[in-house]
């Protein structure tokens, strides 16, 4: 399946930690400082009166970042726009780094004080109508290539795979593992 | 199916799909270099493509100005326009009329394609911003697939067509517009005739003449229900305006007609197009839109021409083979109307029902306005939209021009169930049409002529007036704000209760944010009539200046009376002389704030610009003169408001001609005041080399001077003095705006020079 648009979304530990209006500023730094590998930035945008919108969004060339406050959850979100080569596990990988190339900024951003990301739960989320269609059967083809790559991603931690099934929404499976592990030791192990 | 071209093959109009491959295969032409970028340019544009901010390649970062390095390269969609720097794409939506599919597929589109944003705008359009070009294509097939098209939403053609939300369930209205905004919509899409226009045309209808309904008199051709008794039966027609627009320089609409018949309209409109696409200006940008042309030839002339020309067309059968199913295009509710009896209601629900609910004029049923914030929602919220519609609403929702969404043949005994579901969707905000639901266009968010951000004043003045909202005085409640990000008037400033639009201001050779503060405009009557400027305030002063004047409205004004009123019994002179001290922007050292704008903590400079004191005293010199200039001006508004006209257009002139000099003194100090010699020195110095030249309206503001100076007028009429008071602000704008490019080059030249340079001359 050559899926291309995938997203990302880390939730964070504690909601009440980030107050939306300081990131304003934080992404703006990151474009003064060009934080984020192999990504042109482009802009930032305040989406903060939408109710559960994007928050604030850090628009770059290839995938955009927003503080997604979905469902009351607040969260980096990263999808990606432009494609990317190789495997799927390629481009999983090369998703999952900059996503928690993202996060590791954000927790260790002074001005935000001390926030913190879970990750025994994250969803990933297909941008493509087309070509991952949300149904079982997107689900079926895509599982054991998933499951593999969660598996490494984990380092053998339990988890499981659970298809969001409102078929007007995008593809969307919810990964919820035994255990939060440290954000750095998920980023390291996509090296 | 690997495409969706392959996917929707069979739900698309066949027309409506070769013109999307087309488009297509010129997007891929000009990939390819073989197809001019201004050619393609004007081409995706037709297919409501924009350029967005920054598109250039080049982004202030706060600290310096950095080049964006996008992948394409030179490879470029329109001149000095970065193919992969994001764009928007405006989406047309007749009369604002949409079903719940359309609303899906709307919701999918931002989602896969923008930003998972819906921004609805002040003409009943979508826009959806950050769109990558090569996924357009696909964009509008998923869109045509269900009845959307975004042909002609942009450039030099016949805009989305508008009408009052209200139309069909209006109580006050002379006969439902809808049919017939839909069929000059469907006429004029495309239509040959409506192809070769210098400017953009802009239509809108209406239901009845008082209420503001679909603000006929600020568009190029707008029509208004009305009936007259022909033989003992009832017949319909439309009084018939021509030549209004807001822009940088408002015109009212004339009367071109006071009682065209139904089955003249179609034609009416081909033949106002041929007319236009053959007479109107197209070189000189800035002159072209119909209003120009109106007024260069007179109504009456040009009415004569129009009637000329309806007898030369060959007839048409679309011109009236709409009208037989007029009668019968009635919307359908989805449900029984019922009235609203003892069912339970949860809190805020009274809140939002006194000001979100308007009862039709068929029992049991009313409108519900849906307030969006900024006119955005979000692609979930969309969907969730969608399903209520189904459920409560049907097919029949509406945008509306103050970008908001409206429910239309809603069953009153549904309130309590619809509000707790909007509730759920984050959208029951109540304050619809009233002074928390502030309007504002993109601004510098977005767009590439935003000069201040008119979506972060909104959203700060939203804020701050949301908690109050409930304690407000009726007649403040019932205000309305729009802003726009600069003079062109997305916004909608001009006809405003309070209306801003963006400026800025060099301070101590640093940049602030300000806004004009308009007041007077009349948005009932069909935007009756135009506000005008006050005076430049700093952008972090707006909230105050808000506080003040609605103070003063609620303290000193008498029973009944209307905030137009109000100003006009004040007189502007002596309110602007109770906002004296807030029109000051303090030093830097002493409050930074100001140097940036709203929602946006950049400091608000432009890029390289240093801080020399070389700059700074020169800035002081021309600053002076410039609000000289800015004092006249104002001047002349007095006399306007006192009826004397010709005073008016006397000081008005020379405010243009105070302005003119400023900028001629940096260059010649002692040039004498004498008129001829003022307008040549400026035209051989600004004009002739382009100093004056606005990036985007390149020598138009400069014409204001010409014509004013070529051909002063013999008639001295408020429409005409009105007129030249807005052309004289936007030129002082435009010299604030020469003086501050002229400034950078000196520290640029001064810098380079080094620390022993010559000191600029004055």
């Amino acid at each position: 399946m050559e899926l291309q648009r995938l997203g990302v979304k880390f939730f964070l530990h504690d909601s009440s930690q980030l107050k939306l209006g300081d990131l304003v500023p934080v992404f703006h730094s990151w474009i003064q400082k060009q934080l984020v590998e192999d990504h042109i930035l482009v802009d930032v945008h305040n989406y903060s009166h939408v109710h559960e919108g994007p928050g604030i969004l850090l628009v770059a060339h290839e995938g955009n970042f927003s503080i997604d406050l979905r469902d009351g959850r607040l969260g980096l979100f990263y999808y990606r726009k432009q494609p990317l080569d190789g495997a799927l596990e390629s481009r999983l990988k090369n998703i999952f780094r900059t996503t928690l190339q993202g996060v590791r900024l954000l927790e260790n951003e002074p001005q935000l004080g001390k926030v913190q990301f879970k990750t025994d739960e994250l969803l990933l989320v297909a941008n493509d109508r087309l070509n991952a269609p949300n149904t079982e059967a997107t689900f079926q083809l895509l599982e054991p290539e998933l499951s593999r790559f969660f598996g490494q991603l984990l380092d053998g931690d339990d988890f499981t795979l659970t298809r969001q099934e409102d078929p007007k929404e995008r593809f969307t499976v919810r990964v919820q593992a035994g255990h939060s592990q440290d954000t750095q030791a998920l980023l390291d192990r996509l090296d | 199916m690997s495409t969706w071209k392959e996917k929707l093959a069979e739900q698309i109009n066949p027309a409506w799909a070769e013109e999307i491959d087309v488009f297509e295969t010129q997007l891929e032409q000009r990939r390819q270099g073989k197809l001019d970028e201004k050619i393609f340019a004007e081409t995706r544009l037709r297919r409501g493509i924009y350029g967005q901010r920054y598109d250039n390649g080049q982004r202030h970062d706060g600290i310096r100005t950095q080049e964006i390095a996008y992948p394409s390269g030179s490879l470029t969609k329109g001149p000095d326009t970065a193919w992969d720097a994001p764009g928007m794409q405006r989406i047309k939506i007749p009369f604002g009329g949409m079903i719940p599919d359309q609303m899906e597929v709307l919701a999918d589109m931002s989602e896969e394609y923008s930003d998972a944003i819906l921004h609805v705008t002040t003409r009943q359009d979508f826009q959806l911003h950050f769109v990558h070009i090569d996924d357009t294509p696909d964009l509008m097939r998923r869109l045509a697939a269900v009845g959307i098209t975004t042909r002609e939403a942009c450039g030099n053609s016949v805009r989305n067509v508008t009408a009052c939300p209200l139309a069909g369930v209006c109580r006050d209205e002379a006969f439902d517009v809808t049919p017939y905004a839909r069929a000059i919509s469907r006429f004029l899409l495309g239509h040959p005739d409506a192809q070769n226009f210098g400017r953009k045309f802009k239509v809108a209808f209406s239901g009845c003449r008082d209420h503001a309904c679909g603000l006929v008199s600020m568009h190029d051709m707008g029509a208004i229900a009305v009936t007259k008794n022909e033989n003992g039966k009832e017949k319909r027609g439309f009084e018939l305006y021509v030549g209004g627009g807001l822009g940088a320089v408002p015109h009212q609409a004339k009367l071109f007609d006071s009682f065209l018949a139904e089955e003249d309209l179609l034609p009416t409109a081909q033949a106002m197009a041929r007319v236009f696409a053959r007479l109107g200006e197209k070189n000189i940008r800035s002159r072209a839109r119909i209003k120009f042309l109106v007024a260069k030839l007179g109504i009456d002339e040009f009415r004569r021409l129009v009637v000329e020309e309806r007898e030369t067309m060959p007839e048409d059968e679309r011109w009236t083979d709409y009208l037989p199913d007029v009668p019968h295009d009635q919307e359908k509710a989805v449900r029984e109307g019922q009235s609203l009896n003892g069912q339970a209601r949860s809190e805020g629900f009274q809140q939002w029902y006194e000001t979100n609910v308007y009862q039709q004029r068929q029992a049991d049923y009313v409108v519900v306005t849906i307030t969006l914030p900024l006119g955005d929602l979000s692609a979930w919220q969309m969907r969730g939209l969608a399903d209520l519609a189904r459920r409560f609403a049907g097919d029949n929702v509406r945008t509306t021009v103050e970008q908001n969404i409206v429910f239309r043949w809603v069953s009153e005994s549904d309130l309590p169930d619809l509000f707790q579901e909007l509730e759920r969707v984050g959208l029951s905000e109540p304050g619809a049409g009233s002074i928390v639901d502030v309007t504002a266009c993109p601004g510098t968010d977005t767009c590439k002529l935003g000069i201040a951000s008119s979506r972060g004043l909104a959203a700060e003045i939203r804020t701050r007036l949301a908690s109050q909202f409930m304690a407000m005085d009726e007649s403040v409640r019932n205000l309305r704000i729009k802003i726009s990000g600069c003079f062109n008037s997305c916004g909608q400033h001009h006809i405003a209760d309070i209306g801003f639009y963006g400026t800025s201001r060099t301070i101590s050779s640093r940049k602030v944010a300000h806004f004009q503060l308009v007041l007077g405009g009349k948005w009932t009557e069909n935007a009756g009539s135009y506000g005008l400027a006050m005076g430049s305030v700093p952008a972090k002063r707006i909230p105050e200046v808000l506080e003040r004047i609605t103070q003063r409205y609620v303290k000193e004004r008498t029973h009944g009376q209307s905030f137009q009123d109000f100003i006009r019994h004040i007189g502007k002179q002596e309110l602007r002389n109770s906002l004296e001290d807030l029109m000051k922007v303090p030093a830097y050292e002493e409050d930074s704030t100001f140097y940036s704008d709203w929602g946006d903590p950049r400091e608000f400079t432009m890029g390289d610009m240093g801080i020399g004191e070389c700059a700074g005293e020169v800035v002081s010199v021309v600053d002076f003169d410039l609000a000289a200039a800015e004092r006249l001006v104002f001047e002349a508004q007095i006399q306007l408001d006192e009826g004397d006209y010709s005073r008016a257009d006397e000081l008005a002139y020379s405010a243009m001609l105070q302005a003119a000099k400023a900028l001629i003194k940096t260059e010649f100090l002692d040039v004498q005041d004498d008129p001829d010699i003022l307008v040549e020195e400026f035209r051989r110095r600004f004009y002739e080399t382009k100093l004056f030249h606005d990036k985007y309206a390149g020598g138009k503001f400069a014409h204001y001077l010409f014509r004013r100076y070529e051909s002063p007028s013999q008639e001295h009429t408020r429409e005409h003095v009105h007129t030249l008071v807005e052309e004289v602000q936007l030129f002082i704008e435009a010299a604030h705006a020469c003086w501050e490019r002229i400034a950078q080059r000196q520290v640029a030249a001064a810098s380079a020079s080094g620390p022993n340079a010559e000191q600029p001359v004055q």
